[in-house]
């Protein structure tokens, strides 16, 4: 692997995250333009992220919501008691 | 005099519960539960255990809200909590020690441009079963991350806290967290991709 590949492959998350600075960034850009590899990796790793959140949706079901409000009754009467 | 982080409706409720009401805490309750609910899950991956950290998360707060001083947000308060339920969960199931996750292995190698297929959940919106198909791998990969790997990723890609407020919920430097985010985004990709490609097989 290229020092330059390397070097961005290591901030590749920071980059995706907007924690770098312009300059780095714009940087990081040129290098992706003339890098296929590096320009893979870094939508492979933004599709992930994507999709992660897409799928990270969940249906709680409300008997396991009831519980919890039952739960948390009973704390309540037996504090005031 | 210390500013207050929490939001509006959050610091009306906190301010309503000291004063003694009981349904703020009802309410508050219904404004998080979902998430510590979710957050459980994706951490522990049963139902029964997202149940247990729920019900833990907020009878600490219930106990505890009186003395917040809302120098957080309410909700990085909860989600603190709900942290240390999960790693109690965990020390209690006595489970393996994490697995360490190296950059190495995961860099790519001269030519591999098209090593990873990551698949766009958009591009068939109307297939169900993809869908699910898709989720079960997801959640699956999620699951096969070591537990420091799993709480930074949910935290920050799933919940959507900063670099900042995930350390701070951990208590780790934020070097930690971007490295340990990293690291696990790297090893989903992998995971994802290979099982993407398995199914696609079949």
């Amino acid at each position: 692997m290229k020092e330059d590949c390397k070097k961005d492959f290591e901030r590749l998350s920071e980059y995706l995250d907007g924690e770098l600075d312009d300059v780095i960034c714009s940087e990081m850009e040129r290098h992706f333009c003339e890098c296929p590899e590096c320009r893979e990796c870094v939508e492979s790793m933004r599709k992930t992220i994507q999709l992660c959140r897409e799928a990270a949706v969940e249906v709680i079901p409300a008997d396991a919501k009831a519980r919890l409000r039952v739960m948390l009754r009973e704390c309540i009467d037996l504090n005031k008691g | 005099m210390n500013e207050i982080a929490t939001d509006a409706i959050d610091h009306h409720l906190i301010s309503e519960f000291k004063a003694g009401s009981m349904p703020a805490m009802e309410k508050i309750v219904e404004r998080y539960e979902d998430r510590i609910f979710t957050f459980g899950l994706k951490m522990c991956g049963h139902l029964q255990d997202a149940e247990d950290i729920a019900q833990e998360t907020f009878l600490n707060a219930f106990k505890y809200l009186k003395d917040f001083r809302e120098e957080t947000k309410l909700k990085n308060w909860l989600f603190k909590i709900a942290t240390t339920a999960c790693i109690r969960k965990r020390r209690k199931k006595k489970c393996e020690p994490d697995h360490e996750i190296s950059l190495e292995s995961f860099m790519p190698q001269n030519g591999d441009e098209s090593a990873y297929e990551i698949p766009d959940l958009s591009d068939n919106p109307s297939d169900s079963m993809m869908r699910a198909e898709l989720k079960k791998i997801i959640d699956a990969a999620i699951q096969s991350l070591s537990h420091k790997y799993r709480l930074v990723f949910n935290l920050r890609d799933i919940e959507g806290f900063s670099t900042e407020e995930t350390a701070d919920i951990l208590g780790i430097s934020t070097q930690s967290v971007k490295t340990r985010l990293h690291r696990a985004r790297l090893f989903l990709r992998e995971k994802i991709s290979n099982a993407y490609k398995e199914g696609i097989a079949q």
